[in-house]
């Protein structure tokens, strides 16, 4: 059964990614994954790295691969804020492996309990689930 | 003696290649300009969202929750400077305005006794410091045509790190801002201790350090629906005009994680306005470099006709002797 639409924008710094009307929005909070469908009680979150599902229709389904970020549902509408929403196949899984080797090495080298430590292994995690992110 | 028609020839011939290559560089430096004025733009709908959210959330805790990159040290024994500006040259000052006026405030703190540790984005200013001996202790380079996002979390996560882990007391950002393709000026602002007012100011008053200015439409928007939500409510009881939002986790979880992007989206948006700004004087120094070539062309060009006169004149004059000899 078809769901009601509602307005999705999905906002980076570089600009807007998706701005159209949907039946379902998935994505993952601090808390866990989360699906909204329209009339959502109002929410105001913190998202985590993974996959940001934008719902069209039951079969067609937009998907990104959304960095850390926000969502906001107001008055009917979904505003997500994320620092980074990468189409999967624009990711460059080369680079994501570098960068998570890279991370690793650096949160094993930080002092423990560091803010070094913890800056190194948000980055790590950001990468690693970009990397399970399939095409 | 006058140099001869073939040496003007060739120093025209080099002048004018020359000419191509600049006027190219111009042509190439303005669609890089419109494209980074644009991603100016769009920066500011995101900006004005992460305020209204610190906003709100700020309202529903009532207080700012203490994170470390607020707190200011009572005292402050090592300053961090990061300078931002371009990976290539061949554009007028743009590069040494940054460094100089980095440099300077840099030695008027080592005057002071702090000590200094400088960050520099973008090769020039790295190999700079470099060269004056004053090492800089982390280099961001290969992304000032372009800057992404990511390049200026990566940067802001380092001076934050830097900050938390006391590795320095305080940090400044030296970059172009920009004002118009033809004007430029070097901005030195305080990157941390984030400043309470910088999160809670009113959005007309910060909007240049982060970039949301005014025009919001989006802004405009939700809030207008707000308003005509509330106007349906009395007046008198200004709290129930707020509705219940379901913060997850908490508001003040929400706030933590929104006090470290102010310190993120300033230095995109002194990234960003460095480009704006690069590519902006180096359109300005290439138009100049062109003006010159183009006069010098017609300097030589002046000069090849001369040293020809010269030789003709000169051929008649032998053919006239020869005549005369003749005779």
């Amino acid at each position: 059964m078809a769901h009601s639409k509602f307005p999705v924008q999905v906002l980076t710094p570089e600009g807007e990614v998706f701005g159209e009307d949907v039946e379902m929005v998935s994505t993952r909070t601090g808390l866990g994954s989360i699906g909204l469908l329209a009339n959502h009680e109002p929410l105001l979150g913190t998202l985590v790295p993974g996959e940001l599902r934008l719902y069209r229709s039951e079969t067609e389904i937009v998907r990104f691969a959304q960095a850390e970020g926000y969502i906001q549902f107001l008055h009917n509408k979904a505003l997500l804020l994320v620092e980074e929403a990468l189409p999967p196949d624009q990711l460059d899984r080369e680079l994501l492996s570098r960068r998570l080797a890279d991370a690793n090495e650096a949160a094993a080298r930080a002092p423990e309990g560091s803010e070094e430590q913890a800056a190194a292994l948000r980055e790590a995690r950001r990468c690693e689930t970009f990397l399970t992110i399939g095409v | 003696m006058p140099a001869s028609q073939r040496d003007v020839r060739n120093r025209i011939s080099a002048v004018k290649n020359i000419q191509k290559i600049t006027r190219a560089m111009e042509m190439v430096a303005a669609a890089r300009l419109r494209r980074a004025e644009q991603r100016i733009e769009a920066l500011r709908p995101y900006v004005g969202a992460i305020r209204r959210m610190t906003r709100d959330a700020a309202e529903a805790t009532g207080y700012v929750p203490s994170v470390p990159i607020l707190s200011e040290r009572e005292t402050v024994s090592t300053a961090g400077l990061l300078l931002v500006a371009g990976d290539r040259g061949l554009a007028g000052a743009f590069n040494s305005n940054v460094v100089r006026a980095g440099i300077a405030v840099g030695r008027e703190y080592e005057a002071r006794g702090l000590s200094v540790l400088y960050f520099a984005s973008g090769r020039r200013p790295s190999s700079s410091l470099t060269f004056r001996g004053l090492e800089p202790r982390e280099s961001f380079i290969g992304f000032s045509d372009r800057p992404a996002f990511a390049d200026a979390r990566r940067i802001a996560e380092r001076l934050m790190v830097a900050y938390v882990d006391r590795e320095v007391d305080r940090v400044e950002v030296f970059y172009n801002g920009y004002i118009s393709p033809m004007s430029q000026v070097v901005r030195r602002e305080t990157l941390l201790p984030l400043s309470e007012a910088t999160l809670l100011q009113d959005e007309q008053a910060s909007g240049r350090a982060l970039g949301d200015g005014q025009a919001d439409g989006e802004r405009g928007e939700v809030r207008q629906a707000e308003e005509q939500r509330a106007d349906g409510q009395t007046q008198a009881e200004p709290a129930a005009r707020r509705i219940y939002i379901e913060y997850e986790p908490d508001p003040e979880a929400v706030l933590k994680r929104l006090v470290p992007d102010y310190v993120k989206l300033s230095i995109f948006r002194a990234l960003l306005e460095s480009t704006a700004s690069e590519h902006g004087a180096r359109m300005t120094a290439m138009r100049n470099a062109s003006q010159n070539a183009g006069e010098l062309i017609k300097d030589l060009t002046l000069e090849m006709n001369r040293a020809r006169q010269a030789e003709i004149t000169q051929e008649i004059m032998e053919v006239v002797a020869g005549a005369e000899g003749l005779g």
